[in-house]
């Protein structure tokens, strides 16, 4: 050890100093040659002789360095190895504090790990800063004329592209597949700045109708269907039964888009043809990259610009139109929940500092007269402060390797746990950046939980701790309000996060009991794609549908069945505007609109949704007959108010703007749509038997985006056991079908509350965590102050205490402690539970339920906590504990 | 502790800088050398000390500003460098000598109740 210091130290040798120090010996030995010389010697016997008295000069030179550079180093590595052997003497002590540091740093760097991953990591295109979109309200999509003309009129951006999700049919392999890609405008993978790994991005011209049968495939999808073959380039792939070309692979990393179409690994050239005229059709999403030197507001200026005089021109197209930049549409949500899990575990690791500390300070009054005989020997104040923040950098570091050991797990488990919402999750892991937090981190929290023992430590009086012969009853007035403070401030801290933790399971158990307007048990969903196969064609269609579906209610098990066009919480969701008969034509923009469904009939029996009034969609209801539709009771409320819509006509354009005609025939309960917790939109339900484009004889948009539908079987067992018969009879019927989305309700339904319950588990266990703490905490607390207090408790019971005396004397100090902290914990709560408003449903930030409940918890817990040492405080002998003395 | 003789006390950590300050504060600015032939005379060879080991006392004590050491010319014209003790210096003698008395009265008095 001594060695490499001293090589590290040639580092700092200074010339300057080097000499200087030559200078000094060389004078030191001629002086004492002098003497010699004085004395009788010769010249060469006296330098030999000054040599001798001297000592090495070379040693001498060698102490000097190193006690020039490096006595600071040295008193540091005695310090470790003094602290090294304390920590060992007492492994109980270290085994606790390491475990205790181990679970707070670890959750914290768990935590920042999927933050850093998350929220922190730029995303993985050139120059990601400037990427922003162009979307309505910031999300929303948006038709392709406005697109042009935004593309055309700005003058902020170096490129502007445009995205749309396409999820065609692959077939020519063993099982038909239904992949996600996206039609992407020819300059927007450029735009992104991620060269392909293999052949080429889109070029020029491509984007035309007849060119763009060309695709570029991901990295997965290459080892998938190509086994990572390079000669992959030039190859055709059938999509949708028509021939594709393989120009290009993309790396590995590469993922487009980010925030929405996340599944995507195909991107085909996008030929937008006559949609270049279609103002109302949105389904682009815009992408562009801001110019260098243009500022996010400068766009947003012009955007705003262009977007109103396009409004005024084209009223009801360009409203609300927003450049947001991209990394927020990706975080966005993310960000608040992620922040409040940081700072939740901040707060553990609070209580898990307070913890420590005043284990050290038992420890330290423990350690009094060895304090007191290094001060005497000549250890000054900073001396002895730097001893134990070593040994307090000992513990944290250690702690610190076991928190890494329990993030790295941690980590796993979150990724594993966390719902698909997370955007970027795959990428969390150990980076630079957290492993910077973690030391960060580590040599924080030994400052916090180390600081104030140490100072008290060093303010020990000698003289005192010497004179009582190490008993140290000297547990200063001071000492003991350091001690209350921390298990206050952890009770405070506790409260607040089991407050947090309340609330959200408040709040997710409210979620829970919101009923989906629908019975999700028992029913199996799964995607059936036609396009592509010889069931696309127009009339075949409805032949195979309502084939498929009688089929399938023949197998045993099932009692019903039915299919739609977008499941509700699980699928796509459509918003159409429509007119209703005898009602002045709406201004631009204010037209009613309603969730857009199209339903097989005995879908309302499938997913037991009740109607409240009228008939369901009926197998009568074809082609041949006049058109129906069942509204949902909040369409009924909103544009019917105090009338009866039964009977009513409604009017939805089709492609060519053509109004198809709708006579209202029920009214269906409110169903979920496809936010878990948001009330439901009014919402319409049509025939699929009558419908055009569902049916493939409308417009070749409207058919393209038609092509599937969605089965929903109702079954008496498990329906999760009734896929491989339901998939069997699919293929049965055309062997060349893609199923995809195979999932039972329940699982959908869960999926749209995986959010609230990922935080509000996560929250939990944070909580749990805590609270043990606190409660290990006001255990240590107050089984150290009755072991001090033997004596004093053995005078007591000596003269007449009762048992019961002695115990409500320990309690009280306990829950002293325990409701300070708890008033200071409730004013927190109270501020904190503000910012939690968002993220609750169905529950007041002032829940009273929860703010009383978490208030009995900790009572419980200090209770409990501090029952023990009390009722060990009650047995004490009064005479073993004066004998003690 | 040394080899070189039981009659002869290694120098206790720490008490090596009280020395010296002790030394300065007596006798005024002085080179290494007049310190480490003071020593040997006051202990009358007691305490057995290689000449050179000062040197890192030295240096610690001028890091840690309680002396200060100036270039200058001995009586025999020799130039050498001279240590004078610093306010710094004071204060941390007169601490150290109270941290010794009571320390060094303590063990006298564990060792006289112990015979």
């Amino acid at each position: 050890m001594r060695r490499s210091f001293a090589k590290l130290a040639n580092l700092f040798r200074s010339g300057s100093a080097e000499r200087e120090m030559t200078r000094e010996i060389d004078s030191h030995l001629a002086m004492l040659q002098d003497d010699f010389e004085r004395r009788g010697l010769s010249s060469e016997e006296a330098r030999r002789a000054a040599r001798r008295i001297y000592g090495g000069v070379e040693q001498t030179k060698e102490l000097h360095r190193e006690a020039r550079s490096f006595v600071w180093a040295e008193q540091r590595v005695k310090d470790v190895r003094y602290g090294c052997r304390n920590l060992l003497r007492t492994p109980g002590f270290t085994a606790i504090a390491v475990i205790t540091l181990a679970l707070g740093i670890g959750a914290n760097t768990a935590i920042f790990s999927v933050v850093n991953a998350v929220l922190l990591r730029p995303l993985a295109y050139n120059d990601p800063d400037r990427l922003v979109t162009v979307l309505h309200n910031g999300s929303g999509p948006v038709a392709a004329a406005n697109y042009i003309d935004w593309r055309d009129q700005s003058r902020s951006f170096e490129a502007m592209g445009a995205a749309e999700y396409w999820t065609p049919n692959l077939t020519g392999n063993d099982s038909p597949e239904h992949l996600s890609a996206l039609h992407v405008t020819q300059n927007l993978l450029p735009m992104l700045g991620i060269q392909p790994l293999l052949g080429r991005l889109f070029v020029a011209g491509e984007d035309r109708e007849g060119s763009d049968h060309e695709v570029i495939l991901s990295y997965r999808l290459w080892r998938r269907l190509f086994n990572r073959d390079p000669g992959v380039l030039g190859k055709t792939i059938t999509l949708n039964g028509e021939g594709y070309r393989v120009v290009g692979v993309m790396p590995p990393a590469f993922k487009f888009a980010p925030f929405w179409a996340v599944k995507a690994e195909m991107w085909a050239p996008m030929a937008l043809g006559n949609r270049i005229h279609d103002r109302g059709g949105n389904s682009l999403r815009v992408f562009a990259r801001l110019k260098e030197g243009v500022s996010l507001a400068q766009a947003r200026a012009e955007i705003a610009a262009i977007t109103a005089r396009l409004e005024r021109q084209y009223p009801g197209t360009n409203r609300e139109v927003a450049v947001t930049p991209l990394k927020e549409n990706v975080v966005g949500k993310i960000q608040t929940p992620l922040l409040m899990l940081l700072g939740a575990v901040g707060f553990v690791l609070l209580i898990a500092c307070a913890n420590v500390a005043h284990m050290l300070l038992a420890r330290t009054a423990d350690r009094q007269k060895e304090i007191a005989v290094r001060t005497a020997l000549g250890a000054g104040r900073g001396r002895v402060i730097a001893q134990f923040l070593t040994e307090n950098l000992l513990l944290a570091f250690l702690g610190a390797a076991a928190g890494l050991l329990l993030a790295v797990a941690g980590t796993k488990a979150l990724v594993a746990l966390s719902p698909a919402y997370i955007p970027r999750v795959e990428m969390v892991g150990v980076d630079t950046r957290v492993v910077l937090f973690l030391l960060g981190i580590t040599v924080l929290t030994a400052v916090v939980f180390g600081l104030a023992p140490a100072m008290h430590a060093a303010d020990g009086n000698l003289s005192d701790a010497l004179k009582e012969g190490g008993r140290g009853d000297s547990d200063s007035a001071r000492r003991n309000r350091l001690r209350s403070f921390l298990v206050a401030s952890e009770f405070a801290l506790a409260f607040i996060l089991l407050i947090g933790a309340g609330l959200m399971i408040r709040s997710f158990s409210a979620l829970q009991s919101v009923d989906p307007g629908f019975n999700p048990h028992n029913v199996l969903s799964m995607v059936v794609s036609v396009e592509g196969t010889k069931e696309a064609e127009p009339n075949r269609r409805a032949v195979f549908y309502r084939g498929l579906l009688q089929q399938v209610r023949t197998l045993p098990g099932v009692t019903s069945a039915s299919a739609i066009n977008h499941l509700p919480l699980g699928g796509d969701m459509w918003d159409r505007s429509f007119a209703i008969e005898g009602r002045p034509k709406p201004r631009p923009g204010e037209s009613p609109d309603a969730v857009y469904r199209i339903v097989m009939p005995e879908y309302f029996q499938t997913m037991r949704l009740p109607l409240r009034r009228g008939r369901a969609i009926a197998p009568r209801d074809d082609a041949r007959e006049p058109g129906v539709v069942v509204i949902n009771e909040r369409a009924a409320q909103e544009y019917w108010p105090g009338e009866d819509p039964i009977g009513k006509r409604i009017a939805i354009e089709d492609e060519e703007g053509k109004p198809m005609w709708l006579t209202i025939v029920g009214i269906a309960a409110n169903a979920k749509q496809s936010d878990w917790a948001a009330k439901p939109d009014p919402e319409v339900y049509l025939s699929a038997l009558q419908n055009h484009d569902f049916l493939g004889e409308g417009g070749a948009y409207m058919t393209a985006h038609m092509s599937y539908i969605t089965l929903v079987v109702r079954t008496a067992g498990n329906p999760a056991d009734l896929a491989p018969a339901v998939k069997q009879t699919v293929w049965s019927i055309d062997r060349n079908l893609p199923i995809s989305d195979v999932q039972t309700m329940d699982r959908v339904v869960a999926d749209a509350t995986a959010q609230p319950r990922f935080e509000m588990l996560l929250l939990g266990v944070f909580a749990v965590i805590a609270l043990v703490l606190a409660a290990v905490g006001i255990y240590g607390v107050i089984s150290y102050s009755v072991s001090r207090r033997t004596r004093e408790i053995g005078i007591r019971i000596a003269l007449g205490a009762s048992r019961t005396d002695v115990l409500r004397m320990v309690m009280r100090q306990a829950i002293v402690q325990a409701l300070a902290g708890a008033v200071v914990g409730l004013a927190g709560a109270l501020l904190v539970s503000r910012l939690l408003a968002k993220m609750l449903y169905g529950v007041q930030p002032t829940d009273p339920v929860t703010f009383g409940g978490v208030a009995i918890i900790l009572a419980l817990a200090a209770l409990f906590a501090s029952c023990v040492p009390a009722r060990r405080a009650t047995r004490i002998e009064p005479m073993i504990a004066l004998r003690n003395e | 502790m040394s080899s070189e003789g039981a009659d002869r006390i290694a120098v206790l950590q720490g008490t090596l800088d009280l020395i010296i300050l002790r030394t300065l504060q007596t006798m005024g600015a002085q080179h290494a050398y007049a310190i480490a032939t003071r020593l040997e005379q006051v202990s009358e060879d007691l305490l057995h000390l290689n000449q050179g080991t000062l040197y890192p006392a030295l240096v610690r004590l001028e890091q840690q500003g309680r002396i200060k050491g100036k270039w200058g010319r001995t009586e025999s014209n020799r130039e050498a460098k001279f240590y004078a003790i610093t306010k710094a210096g004071e204060k941390a003698l007169a601490e150290e000598t109270l941290r010794w008395r009571r320390m060094s009265g303590l063990v006298d008095k564990l060792l006289s109740e112990g015979a």
